[in-house]
């Protein structure tokens, strides 16, 4: 069995990140663990998260990371993303949660942050912190079925797992459909389009992890109880 | 047992695909030479490129083209030779007596006596839609050996180039190289609703410049030859481009080859 | 009285096209006209296609060009269909870049990305992006998310120069949910509201298989569309010393 275990929202928690690390040993039969982003925060041990993350220890599950919302932020805060710079974060947060953010992240893993994809294809599943269409897009299982379609087939997936929302859920597509007529100089056509059947899976946040089993398509959200006090929570951070 | 056939017609009538059809209808060997017409007032020949010869041993390879094989032995088999010349008026007389005098200069060369002339807008049992009367007739044409075009570039200028673009464009015929190797015979007549694009069934490796015949010859009039050709040189691909259009076929051809 | 407007895009500074598009909107009787931008690029005389707009008050969107031409950039990196229209892209925006006056870039810089009237929004690509094509094969769905998070019941755009008009009806999707900690999974079932999409083609440079522009007309009222084609070959043709420097783009013109 090769199961995927797919991670989000660590934000700099290195302890939570053991947790999981040592969770996953005990359950034994995952092959493969996702990182969707958001892994850097205003976190004591950020930096030593990081360091992890590049360099797993023995005995680690290795880690294929992809950024998030938050290392979208940095990286725009430090020139990486053209003109944008940080805007979504200032608004949200103040100066001075921006400026732990700063302080957060040495430097020196900003090279290693800013070569990270924004999604990975596996099989016939994107892995992506929010959507195809924006970094930040919070996909829930209240969102607009439509919206949730537009997001499948943008990138042409069976399966999108999406972190941004922190929501655990899965949402199946099971039916229904739509007509479309379409006039042009040529011709007239009628299409009558089925809705595929897709799904959305939230693969939570922080000690809200996910399993995935390709084989048999089975999904098993899981918790492990976390040890981060509220302490290091600041305003604009909490989701 | 011979058939010498002289095939006349103007431009654009068919003389080619009427040939060609004739040839693959024939249960033996078949022969082919393309001679020159004769120019008259303001009616310039389409240049003689190659294009019609390359396309018909394309289709029929066991054909013989007098021009390059004429030392060769005489087979004894039946043998239907069809001579094909452009020329814009109907002969004056049926028979040998009407035959173009520089036509006939050309056909004591080769040593042939033709037994039939058809000329395509004056003999029934030839077509005779595309049979125009053209009053002036300019031609131009390009040699593009070697040249690789853009895919959908080409579709560009051809669009344009039968819409009108680049003056009155009445006739246009080329071969086209892809960059998959291919070559297309690119065709169009103003009497027709559209361009033909029929690929040869000769295909080069995607692996650099083919060095076949590819020529571009156009008929018309008011014609814009340097507006033709400056846009024909943003449609060729560079050795860069080329090279990475050609890349990925030919890794997806071993791929193939080690697989099968 | 007659509730019909007409809906024009991709200009591309082609004057000639343009008058006599307007002349036909004209001898029809209308007067609301909104445009979808592109009123630059491709063509040999952008200011006058501009000032042209701008006398006439015609209510016009940002196009993909327009704003690219105001921010320096290169080209309109929109996918180009082929290498020629890649090449001739480059050259007519330096040329164009050259030639708009400081004036008419700043009213360039100053178009809204989308126009409003009522249920019916007017955007140059999609609601998304001036950038965006809403091809007519694109996903029903996704075409219908378009218009639908952008809050219209029809969408006018242009940017894809091949006119269409798109209706999507009788849409519903079913879902199936399963959240952490509940276990029976829920059901339900959504209704798709009708929407269209109608693209108004090219003005300046037509891509539909044929050199004319085309532009549509709609009647507010009773929703009915039709696509003008209009041939542009006979109106004056541009100057010769407006084409001397000016790099060749497309048949017509």
């Amino acid at each position: 069995m090769e199961r995927w275990a797919l991670v989000s929202g660590l934000r700099g928690d290195l302890d939570l990140y053991e947790q999981i690390q040592s969770d996953l040993q005990k359950r034994r039969g995952t092959a493969h663990l996702f990182i969707l982003g958001d892994m850097i925060g205003p976190h004591p041990k950020c930096d030593a998260l990081l360091k992890r993350l590049c360099q797993p220890k023995r005995g680690d599950l290795h880690p294929h990371c992809i950024y998030g919302w938050l290392e979208e932020q940095l990286l725009s805060l430090y020139g990486y993303r053209g003109e944008a710079k940080a805007d979504e974060l200032q608004l949200q947060s103040d100066d001075s949660g921006v400026q732990q953010l700063r302080q957060a992240v040495d430097t020196e893993h900003l090279n290693w942050l800013a070569s990270l994809q924004f999604g990975l294809i596996e099989l016939d599943c994107g892995l992506i912190h929010g959507s195809s269409a924006d970094v930040g897009d919070e996909l829930q299982e209240t969102t607009s079925p439509l919206i949730l379609l537009d997001r499948l087939t943008r990138l042409d997936v069976n399966r999108l797992f999406t972190a941004r929302s922190g929501r655990q859920f899965r949402l199946q597509l099971t039916g229904g459909q739509i007509r479309s007529r379409v006039k042009d100089h040529a011709s007239e056509q009628l299409h009558e389009q089925p809705v595929p059947k897709r799904s959305v899976i939230g693969v939570g946040s922080g000690a809200n992890y996910t399993l995935y089993d390709p084989a048999s398509d089975h999904i098993e959200f899981l918790s492990v109880a976390s040890r981060s006090g509220p302490s290091n929570r600041i305003k604009g951070f909490q989701r | 047992m011979q058939n010498t056939w002289l095939i006349t017609g103007p431009p654009g009538c068919g003389k080619t695909t009427w040939i060609r059809d004739s040839f693959l209808k024939h249960q033996g060997t078949c022969a082919y030479l393309r001679l020159s017409g004769s120019e008259q007032d303001g009616l310039q020949q389409g240049h003689n490129a190659g294009i019609d010869s390359t396309w018909l041993q394309d289709q029929i390879p066991e054909l013989l083209d007098l021009r390059t094989t004429a030392g060769a032995p005489r087979p004894t088999a039946p043998r239907l030779l069809l001579i094909e010349v452009q020329q814009f008026q109907p002969p004056t007389s049926s028979g040998p007596d009407g035959i173009d005098p520089q036509v006939l200069r050309q056909l004591e060369v080769f040593n042939l006596r033709p037994d039939r002339s058809l000329h395509f807008g004056l003999d029934p049992e030839l077509p005779h839609e595309d049979v125009l009367d053209f009053k002036r007739l300019e031609s131009w044409h390009r040699n593009l050996q070697g040249c690789v075009w853009d895919p959908n570039s080409l579709s560009s200028f051809w669009f344009e180039l039968v819409n009108g673009a680049y003056g009155d464009v009445y006739r246009a015929k080329a071969l086209m190289n892809m960059p998959d190797g291919r070559s297309f015979l690119c065709n169009w007549m103003v009497s027709q609703q559209s361009s033909q694009f029929l690929p040869l069934e000769a295909v080069e490796p995607p692996a650099g410049r083919p060095n076949r015949t590819s020529h571009l010859v156009v008929q018309g009039r008011a014609l814009d030859p340097a507006g033709i050709e400056s846009t024909i040189d943003d449609c060729l691909l560079t050795d860069d481009v080329l090279e990475l259009h050609q890349a990925p076929l030919r890794d997806r051809q071993h791929a193939l080859q080690s697989n099968g | 009285m007659t509730m019909s407007h007409a809906v024009i895009s991709c200009l591309h500074a082609n004057l000639a096209a343009c008058e006599a598009v307007l002349a036909d909107i004209d001898q029809q009787g209308i007067d609301t006209i909104t445009c979808l931008g592109d009123l630059v690029g491709y063509g040999p005389q952008p200011n006058e296609v501009i000032e042209l707009v701008r006398e006439r008050s015609i209510p016009t969107c940002q196009g993909c060009w327009d704003e690219d031409i105001i921010d320096g950039l290169n080209a309109c990196e929109c996918s180009y269909p082929s290498q020629l229209a890649e090449r001739r892209g480059h050259r007519a925006h330096h040329w164009a870049a050259e030639r708009i006056t400081e004036d008419n870039k700043v009213f360039l810089a100053s178009l809204p990305m989308t126009l409003r009237r009522d249920r019916l929004l007017f955007v140059h690509g999609s609601p998304n992006s001036q950038h965006e094509y809403l091809l007519p094969d694109m996903s029903a769905f996704a075409a219908l998310e378009r218009v639908e998070t952008a809050g219209a019941e029809t969408l006018f755009c242009g940017h894809t120069h091949q006119p269409y008009v798109r209706e999507l009806s009788e849409g519903s999707i079913r879902v199936s949910v399963q959240t952490n900690g509940n276990h029976n999974d829920s059901e339900q079932a959504m209704t798709l509201p009708m929407r269209r999409i109608i693209n108004a083609g090219s003005v300046g440079e037509p891509r539909h298989g044929s050199t004319k522009a085309t532009y549509v007309v709609h009647d507010d009222d009773s929703g009915a569309v039709s696509v003008v084609k209009w041939s542009t070959t006979s109106p004056k043709p541009v100057k010769p010393s407006l084409r001397r420097d000016y790099p060749r783009c497309s048949p017509g013109v």
